[in-house]
């Protein structure tokens, strides 16, 4: 198979020295060649791919999106694997080494690329972030261009290729290796950290802009075709400004084909918007519009219209938001915004659906759980333990003046008569007598005598000194007292003088017994006396009762 | 008729010398015995049947101050059933005839005799009698609910207005007798009147409780 190698070869080369303006307009006979070299590569490239349909490249009456997506069929696949073998030696650069040793077959596998020398610029691209490396990025387009270029044509297309890839491996190698070496040790793996930025960013951005990302992408992808090199030059065109725009869409195209610009990614996005649209028009309005901008924008950009610029996009989206809201308007409110409206105007339950806010007056009844009963009786309880409950108490009424005497009233029949008590009241007015007794100055009168006999015993029994007894002004007619007082100048403990007879202390009877010195005998004599004399007590008021009857009943008579 | 005549026809202007004129007269009080030109003067009160066998028992307690006392003659005619009295020669004043019989009369109305002697020592006690149906029409049970009422339990809501009042009084049936002196007696008939009318006796007692404390604070 020779030949068609050399053929291949050939095409490659012519293709490589035609002057970049040719490929401007469209050449029927460059598109040949252009076909034959696709042709070969796919076919070197196929026992490398894991899965491939195709056995080599139907290149013959097919239209160029037809080609496009043979190519794509088999170099999707095969990126995914490079890529992960990719990271595989990123991680454990010593491997690498081994892969030297091996062969170039392994190394081939290792590092083989898919398609033609504009995926393996792109799978480079891919793997470097673009906001660690931009400049590496270049760096390492230049330099692989170089060394593409140069072994080209010495070798065949596979070493070449694999050179070219070894080469750029290790020119990328080395570059990572001499970037990294100032900034990286083993704690810190830019690598690591780019990866992580981009999975951060595709969760933060989502897969509206992957489509961005897919169109950034696609700048370096060449395939065969004249829309491949429009789009290569556009792409290299519109570099500069994704680059600026969108640095951190790099992470989706992992996600997608990095190779090469797709279908959808120009026109595909605008049906989803279409499509989307649709279905968003029925909901409420910032939701949609906002759906809308982002469709708005994706599409506006996967237009491929990078003419527009930021200002111009900007204004874009306000129209859009404005026809949105003036639509809006222009429709019947939803009933929530309509005022004051009864059940008949609103839909059936849709007063569930939304959160009505009322204002409540009153306090909401409290949840009676456990802990609040718990926390109650433990109240009641410290309560009753400390004694202090809120009683009503009355206020402590200022004594201004002393207590009002309450005059008692008395419910008892007078025991002196009327004459008497004029008496008292005449005598008292013409002050010859002072005035009575109030019922509570007797009371008073009394309990300071007591108190003054009390007194005068503990006074004796506690103090040193003997004090006399105090005289207590009674008028009362004392039988016993002796006709003649004298002076005595002994003490009153020691002195006679008021010392009585035994006669006058106690006059009794005979030889007086107590009741437990009786004997029997003695005993039954005081009883029956004691009966005697009750019985003739009885006998008499007896007599006396029936007298009075008799006399009133005589009196009736009378009367 | 001489001594009348002379004040009338005297002159003023001819004042200072008169020796003409006699002497100025002097005349000694009246004797009750005199005041109605020397004729005895008599009053008679009736006895009730229900005060008969109580005078009987009490007649020395009344016939001693009156005789004794006032010097009025006094006796009771058992055939008219009339107390009888009469002036004596030596009746220091024409009023103790009725002081007597109004201290007869009170007896006769129910009063003991320790209070109705008070009649003969005081000039200015009186007494009123009134009857329940003079400040309310009350029948049957009303009326002996109204005299419970006025009376109290065991005479106690009598016993405190004579008490508060220093008045006395007696309760006969529908009529009611009060004992003392003027504004004493219109207190005792305002609260008997207010308990007539119905309302309680805690209310009587406070409304005299501050009327006794007025009056006690006057003197």
């Amino acid at each position: 198979m020779v030949n068609p190698e050399e053929a291949g070869l050939q095409v490659l080369h012519r293709l490589k020295s035609t002057d970049p303006p040719i490929w401007l307009a469209p050449n029927p006979s460059l598109s040949q060649e252009t076909r034959a070299a696709s042709l070969h590569l796919f076919s070197s490239l196929k026992p490398f791919s894991p899965k491939s349909p195709f056995d080599h490249l139907l290149v013959d009456g097919f239209d160029a999106e037809q080609i496009w997506q043979q190519i794509d069929l088999q170099s999707q696949p095969l990126l995914s694997s490079l890529r992960r073998e990719l990271r595989r030696f990123e991680k454990d650069p010593g491997e690498i080494s081994n892969l030297f040793g091996d062969g170039e077959a392994s190394e081939g596998k290792g590092k083989g690329r898919g398609g033609g020398g504009g995926d393996v610029k792109e799978s480079q691209r891919g793997n470097i972030d673009d906001l660690g490396g931009v400049g590496m990025e270049v760096d390492g387009f230049d330099e692989i261009d170089e060394d593409g270029d140069s072994d080209e044509e010495e070798d065949g297309e596979e070493e070449g290729v694999e050179d070219r890839g070894v080469e750029g491996g290790e020119s990328e190698e080395g570059e990572e290796e001499r970037n990294d070496g100032g900034i990286e040790d083993k704690f810190l793996k830019i690598k690591e950290l780019e990866e992580y930025l981009r999975e951060d960013e595709a969760r933060e951005y989502g897969l509206e802009d992957a489509t961005k990302k897919n169109k950034k992408e696609k700048k370096v992808v060449t395939s065969d075709s004249d829309e491949e090199e429009e789009e290569e030059e556009e792409e290299e065109e519109g570099d500069d400004d994704e680059l600026g725009e969108f640095d951190v869409d790099d992470e989706d195209d992992e996600g997608k084909d990095k190779l090469g610009i797709r279908y959808e990614d120009f026109f595909g996005a605008k049906k989803k918007k279409v499509t989307q649209r649709k279905p968003k028009s029925s909901d409420e309005l910032g939701y949609s519009t906002d759906d809308d901008e982002e469709e708005e924008n994706g599409a506006d950009g996967n237009k491929g219209n990078h003419n527009l610029s930021t200002h111009e996009k900007e204004l874009l989206d306000l129209k859009a938001k404005i026809e949105q809201m003036e639509k809006s308007n222009l429709e019947p409110k939803t009933w929530t915004m309509q005022g004051e409206v009864t059940a008949a105007k609103r839909p059936k339950n849709s007063a569930l659906e939304v959160d009505l806010d009322f204002e409540h007056n009153a306090r909401p009844a409290p949840v009676i759980t456990e802990e609040v009963t718990a926390s109650l009786e433990e109240l009641i309880r410290s309560r009753i333990r400390e004694g202090h409950f809120d009683d009503v108490e009355k206020p402590p009424s200022l004594p201004t003046k002393g207590p009002r005497e309450i005059k008692q009233l008395d419910e008892n029949k007078s025991k002196r008569g009327l004459a008497e008590i004029y008496e008292e009241e005449y005598a008292q007015r013409t002050s010859l007598a002072s005035a009575p007794l109030s019922f509570s100055d007797e009371l008073k009168k009394e309990a300071s005598l007591l108190f003054k006999k009390v007194s005068l015993k503990l006074d004796a029994l506690s103090h040193f000194h003997f004090a006399p007894k105090p005289i207590i002004e009674d008028m009362s007619i004392q039988a016993n007292v002796p006709a003649l007082a004298m002076e005595e100048i002994a003490p009153l403990a020691v002195s006679d003088a008021a010392m009585l007879a035994p006669e006058e202390v106690f006059a009794g009877k005979g030889d007086l017994k107590d009741e437990t010195e009786l004997t029997q005998a003695e005993r039954k004599r005081r009883r029956a006396k004691k009966k005697r004399i009750h019985k003739t007590a009885a006998t008499k008021r007896m007599a006396k009762k029936g007298r009075e009857t008799a006399a009133n009943r005589s009196e009736g008579k009378e009367e | 008729m001489e001594p009348l005549q002379s004040p009338a026809s005297m002159d003023v202007e001819a004042a200072p010398a008169e020796p003409n004129l006699p002497a100025k007269p002097l005349f000694a009080p009246l004797k009750a015995h005199e005041m109605s030109d020397g004729r005895v003067q008599f009053r008679k009160v009736s006895v009730p049947p229900h005060r008969y066998s109580p005078l009987k028992k009490l007649w020395m307690d009344i016939y001693t101050p009156v005789y004794e006392h006032m010097r009025i003659d006094i006796r009771m005619n058992l055939k008219a059933r009339k107390v009888e009295l009469k002036t004596r020669r030596d009746t220091p004043d024409v009023s103790n005839l009725q002081k007597c019989a109004d201290f007869v009369q009170a007896f006769m109305l129910g009063f003991d005799v320790p209070d109705a002697v008070a009649l003969l020592r005081l000039d200015e006690l009186y007494v009123e009698s009134f009857e329940i149906k003079d400040v309310k029409t009350l029948r049957g049970e009303h009326l002996s609910r109204a005299i419970g009422r006025l009376s109290g339990k065991g005479g106690k809501t009598k016993f405190a207005i004579e008490n508060a009042t220093k008045t006395r009084i007696v309760i006969a049936d529908s009529k009611i007798h009060i004992l003392g002196s003027f504004a004493n007696i219109k207190i005792a008939r305002d609260s008997l009147c207010s308990l007539i009318l119905g309302s309680p006796a805690g209310k009587v007692y406070s409304k005299l409780r501050a009327v006794s404390a007025r009056l006690a604070e006057r003197f």
